[in-house]
């Protein structure tokens, strides 16, 4: 059974459909990437999926109950995380503190001792997220989502702004981590390069509708891909 | 909080009632004292308006409803039952505290100049009900509270003499302080930090952010209830004017002048408030305006106000609150 599941989902922002009919099945223990060219929905299907965009046509199924009229909350306690595009933090709280916060236990060490260190927090693990580097915050916005052991990880773009070096760093981290804790991840990435080293399965977005999907060989080889997305880069 | 932090909190707060209790018995001047415990009550006032604004980042405008609610039902309530007094004290306390708490759950929905317009209404309304409900608040001539002779095993003059009711306020004053410092650091005050920094990612962490806002507003409110209970024990009088906007305004420049990065700040602001004005209470008439004037100057100098002055003179290197870079 899929963990992830939408059904016939649209978004409309104002008369723009932003999503059109978009059905999603992602398996547990898979990496999904989720590509497309600028404003093809992704971050918008990110939203639907995570609670934050309201009003929205269709279905969400995740470990088979429904779940489209809870509050990010609600979801994020039955285990649906997800990180952001636009960095989003607590300037104010040290990266330890907000940390401890995202594991919702108290215990010092643990999960969150195992993050800090995971993502090379560390070093700045005592200080104001607001006055550490823009590297180590894109790592901390990524690590507020996977603390407190959550089963799927959203994450939307979670190398925006890194270079093509740190964002391969990154993703294969992100590949052991996800393999290590057995969570399921759902990944937005704008890289052909750095998808095509860790993805299972890829799921194409044009315009707000799925346009392909399927193993990474596949969708590259697939022409109306190679039209849409892949033809303005080749 | 560990263990070591525990002992030191409770040791220090003991370490300051004795050092009250010295100045008590040190400190002859009945006018000195007076000032004192009146610094007392409007610091645990300041305190109230100061904790909303360090936890939820909301800018209250109408907390003298608060300070004065206490005395008028405890007034009205030593007048029309017989309910005695060391259990209608604590019951006023939590009736402002839960009056607090459902008005914030509707309330902490909104921020900015809507939160302090609805603050503000709040408070006119109290101040609208004392001056209208005469028959219950005395109107504008106020309202006359008949304490009993003896009150928790004391003789009512203690409360109403400047060393006694000094005492009691600092001691009052000081176990509130600790335990707002204890709340800054307990999960909810760390919590309702991160969500005022950043409600919606508090949420994507699995969060509500509403209740635990509308708590700090009632934590808050009985805060300054606490102060509200010792003005009304002191002069055994309440008057519309304590309830006015103008009085939520004073408590609200002790805060901000002592500023809300320490949880003790506004009582730093307090203490020099009151102080500055009697002193140039006798010097000037405008002593307000200086009142004013030196407000501009913290916030434009030190935005953190006395109290984070005060922490950066000390080295205690008071935390920065904002990005460097
Ligand atoms: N809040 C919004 N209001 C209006 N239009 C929006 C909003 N968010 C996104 N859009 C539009 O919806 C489309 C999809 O946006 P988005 O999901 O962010 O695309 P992607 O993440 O794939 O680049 C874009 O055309 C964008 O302009
Ligand atoms: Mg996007």
């Amino acid at each position: 059974m899929p963990i992830l599941e939408a059904r016939a989902v649209s978004k409309a922002y104002g008369g723009f459909l932003a999503l059109d009919n978009v059905n999603l099945t992602v398996e547990p223990g898979e990496i999904r990437a989720l590509i497309g060219p600028n404003g093809a929905g992704k971050s918008t299907l990110i939203d639907v999926l995570s609670g934050r965009a309201r009003g929205h046509a269709g279905q969400v199924f995740f470990q088979d109950a429904e779940i489209t009229p809870l509050a990010p909350w609600a979801r994020r306690l039955k285990g649906l995380a997800r990180s952001f595009q636009k960095t989003s933090i607590f300037p104010a709280l040290s990266v330890r503190a907000q940390l401890e916060l995202a594991a919702r236990k108290a215990e010092a060490g643990g999960d969150v001792g195992e993050t800090l260190a995971e993502f090379g927090l560390e070093g700045v693990a005592e200080r104001p997220a607001g006055a550490i580097g823009y590297g180590d915050q894109r790592r901390l916005d990524l690590a507020l989502a996977l603390t407190g052991r959550p089963s799927l990880l959203l994450l939307d773009e979670p190398a925006a702004g890194l270079s093509f070096e740190e964002s391969m760093k990154l993703a294969k981290a992100l590949r052991e981590m996800a393999n290590r804790r057995g969570v399921t991840v759902l990944l937005v990435e704008h890289d052909m390069e750095v998808v095509f080293a860790i993805a299972d399965t890829i799921t194409v977005l044009q315009l707000g509708k799925v346009l392909a999907e399927g193993p990474p060989a596949q969708v590259r080889a697939d022409p109306r891909v190679v039209q849409a997305y892949l033809g303005s880069a080749a | 909080m560990n263990r070591g932090a525990f002992v030191k909190g409770v040791l220090m707060a003991l370490a300051a009632m004795a050092l009250g209790w010295v100045a008590s018995k040190t400190v002859a001047s009945a006018l000195v004292m007076t000032l004192l415990a009146q610094s007392c009550f409007y610091a645990l006032f300041a305190l109230g308006v100061g904790l909303l604004i360090r936890q939820n980042g909301m800018v209250s405008f109408g907390h003298a409803a608060f300070f004065g609610l206490p005395g008028y039902l405890i007034g009205i309530g030593l007048k029309q039952t017989d309910i005695p007094i060391e259990l209608l004290i604590p019951l006023v306390v939590l009736a402002v505290t839960t009056f607090a708490f459902l008005v914030g759950l509707v309330f902490v929905r909104v921020h900015g100049i809507a939160f302090g317009m609805l603050t503000l209404a709040i408070g006119q309304a109290v101040y609208e009900a004392s001056t209208r409900l005469r028959g219950l608040t005395g109107g504008h001539d106020g309202l006359t509270i008949k304490f009993p002779r003896e009150l928790f095993g004391l003789p009512l003059k203690t409360f109403q003499q400047p060393h006694g009711m000094f005492l009691i306020a600092w001691c009052v004053l000081v176990i509130v302080v600790t335990l707002v410092i204890w709340l800054a650091h307990s999960r909810l005050g760390r919590l309702t930090e991160a969500i005022r920094e950043n409600e919606e990612r508090a949420g994507f962490l699995g969060y509500r952010t509403l209740w635990p806002r509308a708590v700090i507003f009632a934590i808050s409110a009985a805060t300054t209830a606490a102060g509200g209970v010792l003005f009304a024990l002191y002069n055994a009088y309440i008057s519309p004017e304590t309830v006015y906007w103008t009085s939520s305004g004073s408590a609200l420049i002790m805060a901000v002048l002592g500023g809300s990065v320490a949880p003790w700040g506004p009582v730093l602001g307090s203490m020099v408030y009151f102080f500055l004005k009697e002193a140039l209470g006798d010097v000037t008439t405008h002593w307000l305006g200086i009142i004013g004037i030196s407000l501009i100057v913290v916030t434009v100098s030190f935005p953190q106000g006395l109290s984070g002055l005060a922490m950066r003179l000390l080295g205690l290197g008071a935390r920065r609150r904002h990005a460097d870079s």
